[in-house]
């Protein structure tokens, strides 16, 4: 047991580790991940959170019992409460990132025993990182005989530990460590302390490639039309040498430059890639889901098509060079960050098979492509889309809509979407309704006004369908699962931006209200924060729920299965207990409401050989259960509910399973309001018991 | 004269020990509808909110992509059943995320009694204590008690 402290350049960083117990030895001489093991964030590389087990099933999903837990409250300088990692298990030792320092910890994986923990301190650089706490997780490297750990901190740094002591590996890198700020095409702006990029989901490795995306603050309201940009960088897992660079801003004299007319890709910023990246290691393709550029939701600073904004872009894992790419929303203003990670499927399609990547979206279409060609599977047409009158903005007249398959949740807001428990509550939500502008998919924002409208009632955008946890892909019967709020409304007002708060024409607000400039998670809120305007005489604020009940009518959550053969919705359930707020609602009292599902918009899915498995996002108290949460087993045929066990505290990070032993275990993370990160195992009880 | 001191003392100790349990017991049936903070104290808490808090969890307390919700179905769930004192040692432990404990007590509190508003739980003569543990006598109930009706 001992620590050290390194020195490097004018910043200090310190890193701690303890070794508490012996890691097991690996056990072959060349390294083959096991469908008993989950060696990659979202099982495998594939991005498919399936594993084909099945000792835990139908017959005995409720009968499952906690088998260790582990709270991360001391793996940081505080509690966190927004634990949202997915551990890895392989060759005997689970690996998780834990608490509000994000350290990595070893565990045995049949009792949670703490092997080691390793942490970074990095002074001020982590307290002004964009993305703090603990982030989504790992990855895991072996070559057979040795096995390494990469992870990002929040001060963006990429780190290299043996799995068997947490110690760095002092040939990778400089003694361990990658500053990804450094040697990035870019100089980041103001400085390296406090330049405004890190990343929270985890790198990926592919043959002996680690890759590392980039992410920022909040884009709804930036300071800046400039910003820092969010490359994309492979470095050689043995040594760290960056192998190759993608720019998700094209650079002068590279293809897509010409997008971003008025010489505006120079200066725009974002446009990372702060999701779970895809690889095929057979076909050697990288799958990038790119988010949007600054701002969110207004681009006049950018006219332009914007490549590679909110596009699906297919690049070389030897070489990053970009091979095709497909952009599912032209010159981007709703926040339709592409959110979760690409997934691959080998289907067949009119008796053809395919080598498919199907991208689930918070705008709720599943987007089908050759991957090999990028080709879609099903036609995907640019359709006319409604041009907006925000002045300075640039709108592109026409976006790519799928033909199939069709919608899995909703993306726009209709008069038929708002509440129908009663006519009563249909009128007051139609009263709410007609102080936005309403309308489909790609309903562009509008400037806020007091008189109305107060800006564009949306869904499908920055918080809704599917986010960061993406789906599941069952390669037996060629089906995706997807979760996606159904529910989570978002009012896209713009208003002009006071000059000290922004150099931007317009951002994010209401007519009337105090201009609020959005933080990310632990974003320091010191001394750069901008002084804000005199407040102004407030205007009428807009609730849009009624007396607690939500704006839209259910299902306002949903697991949906999709055959990617045929590309047809199979199956679609409410996902979630009822609302206490519903169930419990003086409104609805004596009527029979059906399973409504839950408006929340971080629900990822697990499937094994049966079962498509999630937890619930919020808590309830039902006669059934004390105040928490339940985790849900379906029949991955049907949707129909098999199983249930309480959680005490919502899902926060998706789960996974794995089996040691001839036992199958299912780790999920757990954590919100009163309750800080947990992950907890469960299992089956013993024989006999 | 010793063993009537002794008494005494005992008697005294037993009343005391009892006005205590009834003041407890009358504690326990404490509530947010009860009116335990005052409109002031949450205009005061508005003020440190907007300056504090809103940035993350929205103009309104609606959350925002990286921080939840204050009010609402979820937030309410979240914490019923819970008491004013669970919810104040979240906020004194880790809020402002980026700089856990740099509020005032006073200031936790007003934006607690904030909170309360914004959540339509009504207002009272008295402000709200400032110290979890006496907060931890007023109960987080969603649902307001039908005896109270």
């Amino acid at each position: 047991m001992f620590s050290r402290t390194v020195r490097k350049g004018s910043l200090q960083f310190g890193s701690l580790v303890v070794a508490l117990g012996l890691v097991p030895a690996i056990a072959s001489a060349q390294f083959h991940p096991k469908d008993t093991e989950w060696f990659s964030y979202a099982a495998d590389v594939a991005g498919t959170r399936y594993r084909p087990l099945d000792q835990i099933n139908a017959s005995n999903f409720s009968d499952l019992e906690i088998a260790w837990r582990i709270k991360t409250d001391n793996f940081g300088d505080r509690p966190e409460y927004k634990l949202e990692g997915t551990p890895l298990m392989v060759n005997g030792v689970l690996y998780a990132t834990a608490g509000s320092r994000r350290a990595m910890i070893a565990l045995d994986p049949e009792t949670g025993e703490l092997f080691w923990i390793h942490g970074e301190h990095e002074g001020k650089r982590g307290g002004a990182a964009p993305r703090q706490l603990s982030g989504r997780g790992l990855a895991y490297w072996s070559d057979g005989k040795e096995e390494r750990i990469f992870y990002v901190t929040p001060g963006f740094r990429l780190i290299c530990l043996d799995s068997k002591t947490g110690m760095r590996v002092p040939s990778f890198g400089e003694n361990g460590v990658v500053d990804l700020k450094l040697n990035d095409d870019q100089e980041i702006f103001p400085d390296l302390e406090t330049g405004e990029i890190g990343i929270q989901s985890a790198p990926v490795v592919a043959k002996d490639t680690v890759i590392v995306g980039a992410a920022f603050r909040e884009g709804m309201t930036p300071r800046s039309m400039r910003n820092n940009k969010g490359y994309v960088r492979g470095f050689d897992v043995h040594t760290g040498k960056r192998l190759w660079i993608f720019h998700t801003i094209p650079k002068k004299g590279e293809f897509g430059y010409d997008t971003w007319e008025k010489g505006s890709g120079e200066y725009t910023g974002n446009t990372g890639v702060w999701t779970q990246i895809t690889v095929d290691e057979q076909l050697g393709l990288v799958y990038l889901p790119v988010e949007s550029p600054t701002s969110d939701f207004y681009g006049g600073h950018r006219p332009g098509n914007n490549l590679f904004g909110e596009t699906l872009v297919c690049v070389d894992l030897k070489t990053g060079e970009r091979k095709w790419h497909f952009q599912l929303v032209h010159h981007p203003l709703w926040d339709m960050d592409i959110s979760s990670a690409p997934v691959l499927a080998d289907i067949t399609v009119d008796g053809k098979p395919v080598k498919a990547v199907a991208q689930p979206t918070k705008q709720g279409f599943l987007y089908v492509f050759d991957r090999i060609t990028g080709k879609p599977i099903w036609p995907m047409p640019e359709r006319p889309v409604e041009v907006g009158n925000v002045p300075g903005e640039w709108y592109s007249r026409t976006q790519p809509i799928p033909t199939k398959p069709g919608a899995y949740s909703r993306n726009g807001v209709s008069i038929d979407d708002l509440i129908d428990f009663t006519p009563a509550l249909r009128e007051r939500g139609k009263e709410i309704a007609s102080k936005y502008h309403l309308g489909p998919v790609f309903t562009p924002p509008t400037v806020s006004k007091l008189e109305g409208p107060l800006g564009t009632l949306t869904m499908g955008t920055a918080s809704g369908g599917t986010n960061w946890p993406g789906g599941s892909y069952d390669p037996e019967t060629h089906t995706v699962y997807v979760y996606a709020c159904n529910s989570c409304i978002e009012p896209i007002g713009l208003v002009p931006a006071p000059k000290e708060v922004s150099d931007i024409n317009y951002i994010s607000g209401t007519a009337g209200r105090d201009v609020q400039i959005l933080r990310g998670p632990g974003e320091n809120a010191g001394a750069d924060s901008p002084k804000l305007p005199k407040k102004r005489p407030p205007s009428q604020y807009v609730r849009l729920d009624i007396d607690g009940l939500p704006l839209v009518k259910p299902p306002y959550g949903t697991i949906t299965a999709i055959n990617l053969d045929k590309g047809e919705i199979v199956w679609q359930i409410a996902h979630g207990e009822t609302p206490d707020v519903v169930r419990n609602s003086e409104l609805l009292k004596g009527m029979n409401i059906p399973r409504t599902g839950q408006e929340t918009y971080n629900i990822g899915t697990l499937v094994t050989k049966t079962l498509v498995i999630a937890g619930e996002g919020q808590v309830t108290t039902t006669a059934d259960h004390p105040r928490g949460a339940m985790l849900r087993a379906y029949d991955k045929a049907t949707g129909k509910e098999v199983g249930a066990v309480y959680m005490s505290a919502p899902q926060s990070g998706s789960p996974m399973t794995y089996m040691v032993h001839g036992k199958q275990y299912i780790v999920v993370a757990v954590s919100g309001g009163p309750y800080s990160g947990e992950y907890i195992a469960y299992t089956l009880p013993s024989a006999g018991e | 004269m010793r063993r009537a001191l002794f008494l005494s003392g005992l008697a005294a100790a037993i009343l005391s020990s009892l006005c205590v349990l009834r003041a407890q017991a009358q504690a326990e049936t404490r509530s947010v509808w009860d009116g335990v903070y005052t409109e002031e104290q949450a205009k005061r808490g508005e003020t440190v909110y907007r300056k504090e808090c809103a940035a993350c969890h929205g103009d309104m307390l609606t959350g925002g992509e990286s921080a939840p919700a204050l009010t609402g179905g979820a937030f309410q769930a979240n914490w019923n059943g819970l008491t004013l004192g669970d919810l104040f040692d979240r906020v004194r432990k880790t809020m402002p995320q980026s700089a856990p404990g740099r509020l005032t007590r006073q200031q936790d509190a007003d934006v607690l009694a904030f909170m309360l508003s914004v959540n339509k739980f009504p207002t009272g003569k008295t402000e709200l204590y400032r110290q979890s543990e006496m907060l931890k006598e007023i109960r987080f109930e969603t649902k307001k008690p039908s005896a109270k009706n």
